[in-house]
């Protein structure tokens, strides 16, 4: 009785009563009749059925260095079909900022303002000087803003510039390129791929992080708002992302993932009527929101058809004349996301010539800020910001799932009672297998206790990793008893300490090769492999540091009341 | 069980001088090396590699047909492979374009019931592979550094860390005879191994070069706990194999689990050859180590 009583007193039983109490709270199994036992243990979709999708997602970064004179004229004499000559040019002054820069340049092609307006370098004006000689000037611009250009235009992609980087700007480029495409694009003009200090290359496959959350956000976004509530959208590593359909079989999951939603901008005509202006499709690129002008703004840009039809509407319904009574709205899925009327300049401007760049204001304060945000992800209706290429996808039946459930239910509680079987013909003594089996057992129930409360989804090798929890588990308390019982007996308390403690020097060494045996597929991008690390690290580090030292306080006291009576193992 | 073996090993350990004791697992060590380089000089990879390292299109199915009568039946897709397992035929397709993948997924699910799709494209596929190497590789020189800092003498270490490579060697070479592919699974169980395997080797070296008594005592003491703790395990896996292979068989509405058969199979083959590598390979050199003249008997009272 007194031996009872200490053991309850124990620090290390009391804690580890009160986790195992928690973690079956957390589980919370319930039964309710006719739908069966339910629990919060979050099930993966290979054992509820369901499929994913996984995606890269292309692009490259880099720093480049060019020279801006050849750059213009790579960028204007395509263009414009002549050759030009550079007369002034002050783009390789310090500073990214485009505020007081420009190059002018002359040609002897007759060349109109729109035509290189188009190419979207800056502010242009052109002066006929005489009958064989057209002077250009683009002012408010910079190296970047034409490097930007130029590889866009080659490469008939979105190029940005990474914000925030730290050292030198870096662009992204939104589409498949290599390191030698690149290279001999930049060599046309003058330049060439920066390189680091250390000599190697600042080119890199892959897009900026921001990017990447930003196609996450667009998937997540377009998913949910099809109806399917919770499609769980995950960067895995640093270029993929896997979007869980739960439920939904691979063709259908297919089809919801490729289907861009539908954006339209249509204008007021009279009272609340509207006219159509244009679809998604002529959107060509959407910036990143910005402030300035005392108001947030999303930039966009549109193709020639979608800038021509624009202007064209804008001057049939006199929106020109009266931008407030012709607001201009956005709808994306037939649902109204934005409406604004022109601005005075851009409708005097609209009266000349078609306007490719086009910004969105939504106003001064957080909620606005917001809403340029939003209007960013809406903009693009679905469509993603880079490229995407589907590299894996699974799909698991329903009914297969549940088969896949109940036979791994059953192969833990086999491989439990396996384990008993060895342990009792090892000692043959029931107070030794009870507190190892009974120690096991709650280690699993606090393993799941865990899952449950980070809300892990517990797939099939999230099961393997729990099954090699409880292998390496059961090692570690047969290291203990036969620490305790070196001499074939109990020793004195004093010795005991001892004792455990030279088991859990063994213990430890031996988990922490397991742990970091794990880690690399923590880190490292496998999706299905990641769960059975870090079950196994869960139960190794619940099993040394909660479980384990109970069995050696509860082993101690059961062996002692034994040893009054009945000293020794036998062996 | 445990004791019957535990007993033959002792008596065998004590038997036989260090020489003898290595001859065993030096030979198997040695047969799964030649066997790994054979499959390196014809394939140009110790393991074949599964789909997900390749690129490709697994497809399982519940079904009363025979695997031939797939194959035929999905001839105008590229199908490579058609085979039985338990109450299902798992089917394997090259890489195909999305259409033609689209099209054969549909073809599929209406067809039969219970359907597994994997599709892996052959980019991930070749960043998969380099990512196990990463993997492996990291995880063993992690395993080492744990070990070097319990110990901090190089022999002893050594010898725990050349026994685990070893353990990982036979088992790849195991995979490779029995045919088993390098999947995502049973990457995890060489991984697994890793962590595994070294266990009874801690223990042994910690109880013969940390622990007073005579160096013959220690090893015994430490084979019999080793023992149990490594039959334990093999028996949880054991059954994880048997149920996740063979449960099909008694109960029909069960499956066939891969995944978890494929990890069960290479850490039994693992752990059987660590059985041998830590009581035959490890305890011969350990015990020619701490009976040197030099450390006059100091681990040897």
């Amino acid at each position: 009785m007194n031996d009872k009583k200490n053991l309850f007193k124990n620090i290390r039983v009391i804690i580890f009563a009160l986790i195992l109490l928690g973690s079956i709270v957390a589980i919370h199994p319930s039964y309710t009749p006719g739908k069966g036992i339910t629990t919060n243990l979050n099930f993966g979709l290979d054992l509820e059925g369901g499929s994913w999708l996984q995606i890269k997602l292309e692009g490259a970064l880099a720093q480049v260095d060019v020279d801006s004179g050849k750059l213009i004229s790579g960028i204007v004499e395509p263009a414009i079909g002549a050759p030009i000559e550079i007369t002034s040019n002050n783009l390789d002054m310090g500073g990214s900022t485009s505020a007081g820069k420009s190059i002018t340049f002359t040609t002897s092609a007759p060349v109109s303002v729109s035509q290189i307006e188009s190419l979207e370098l800056g502010t242009v004006s052109v002066d006929k000087l005489s009958d064989t000689k057209t002077q250009i000037t683009i002012s408010d611009t910079s190296k970047e803003t034409m490097i930007v250009a130029y590889l866009s235009k080659a490469l008939d992609a979105e190029v940005v510039i990474v914000p925030g980087a730290e050292k030198g700007i870096v662009y992204e480029i939104r589409t498949e390129v290599s390191e030698q495409q690149l290279e001999a694009l930049l060599e046309k003009v003058g330049g060439s791929i920066h390189k680091n200090q250390d000599g190697t290359s600042t080119y890199k496959e892959g897009v900026s992080s921001g990017t990447r959350d930003l196609t996450k956000e667009i998937l997540s976004d377009k998913l949910n708002s099809l109806g399917l509530k919770d499609i769980p959208v995950r960067t895995v590593g640093e270029d993929y992302i896997l979007i869980d359909f739960a439920g939904i079989d691979l063709a259908t999951a297919k089809e919801i993932a490729e289907k861009p939603g539908k954006f339209e901008i249509r204008i007021q005509t009279t009272g609340n009527q509207t006219q159509h202006v244009l679809y998604g499709d002529s959107i060509v690129s959407v910036g990143i929101p910005s402030y300035h002008d005392g108001q947030y703004h999303t930039p966009f840009t549109l193709n020639e058809g979608g800038a021509r039809a624009l202007q064209k509407i804008a001057l049939e319904t006199g929106a020109i004349d009266n931008p407030d009574e012709h607001y201009l709205n956005m709808y994306l899925d037939e649902v109204q996301i934005y409406g604004a009327p022109l601005s005075p300049s851009a409708a005097e401007r609209l009266r000349e010539t078609p306007i490719y760049s086009w910004e969105a204001s939504t106003g001064t304060d957080e909620a606005a800020k917001a809403e340029a945000e939003a209007l960013q992800i809406h903009l693009r209706a679905g469509a993603l910001p880079v490229n995407v290429v589907l590299v894996g996808s699974g799909h698991v039946d329903a009914g297969l799932g549940s088969q896949f459930k109940t036979a791994s239910v059953v192969t833990g509680i086999l491989s439990l009672f396996a384990v008993a079987a060895v342990v009792y013909f090892r000692y043959k003594r029931p107070e030794i297998l009870v507190p190892m089996v009974g120690t096991s057992f709650s280690e699993v129930i606090m393993i799941l206790g865990v899952a449950s409360l980070i809300g892990w989804q517990l797939d099939l090798a999230s099961i393997a990793g729990i099954i090699a929890a409880i292998g390496t588990g059961i090692d570690h308390l047969v290291i203990i008893t036969d620490e305790v019982l070196y001499e074939g007996r109990l020793p004195p308390t004093k010795v005991f300490a001892s004792r455990i403690g030279k088991a859990f020097t063994i213990i430890i060494g031996a988990a922490a090769t397991t742990v970091i045996a794990m880690t690399p597929l923590v880190v490292m991008g496998f999706g299905t492999l990641k769960g059975f690390a870090i079950t196994t690290i869960i139960g190794v580090f619940i099993g040394v540091a909660i479980a384990r030292p109970v069995y050696g306080v509860v082993i101690k006291e059961l062996l002692h009341v034994d040893e009054r009576g009945n000293g020794g193992i036998t062996e | 069980m445990s004791t019957g073996l535990t007993e033959l090993l002792d008596n065998f350990v004590k038997n036989h001088d260090n020489r003898q004791l290595l001859a065993l697992p030096l030979a198997v060590f040695a047969v799964s090396l030649i066997i790994l380089l054979v499959s390196i000089i014809n394939t140009g990879s110790p393991l074949n590699l599964g789909m997900e390292f390749q690129g490709g299109t697994q497809i399982s199915v519940e079904t009363t047909d025979s695997p031939a009568v797939l194959k035929e039946m999905y001839s105008s897709y590229p199908i490579t492979d058609a085979r039985q397992a338990g109450s299902r035929v798992i089917m394997q397709f090259d890489v195909m374009d999305n259409e033609e993948q689209q099209k054969l997924e549909t073809d599929v699910t209406g067809h039969y019931s219970n359907v597994e799709i994997r599709q892996v494209g052959p980019i991930y596929g070749r960043d998969l592979q380099i990512q196990a190497m990463q993997a492996l590789f990291i995880s063993f020189i992690g395993m080492c550094i744990v070990v070097f800092l319990l110990f901090r003498t190089l022999i002893p270490s050594f010898t725990v860390m050349f026994s685990a490579f070893s353990d990982i060697v036979i088992a790849v070479a195991f995979m490779k005879v029995a045919g088993i592919e390098l999947s995502l699974g049973t990457l995890a169980a060489l991984l697994m191994l890793i962590g595994y395997s070294v266990d009874s080797d801690i223990l042994l070296t910690n109880r013969v070069i940390k622990r007073r008594g005579m160096v013959e005592e220690k090893i015994s003491r430490a084979m019999h706990t080793g023992i149990t703790m490594t039959t334990t395990t093999l028996a949880a896996l054991a059954v994880m194999y048997i149920v996740s292979t063979f449960s099909y068989l008694v109960i029909p509405s069960f499956t066939q689990i891969t995944l978890l058969s494929q990890i069960s199979i290479v850490l039994i083959a693992g752990l059987i050859a660590d059985i041998m590598n830590t009581w035959l390979l490890n305890t011969a050199v350990l015990r020619w180590y701490v009976t040197k003249p030099e450390f006059r008997g100091r681990y040897n009272r």
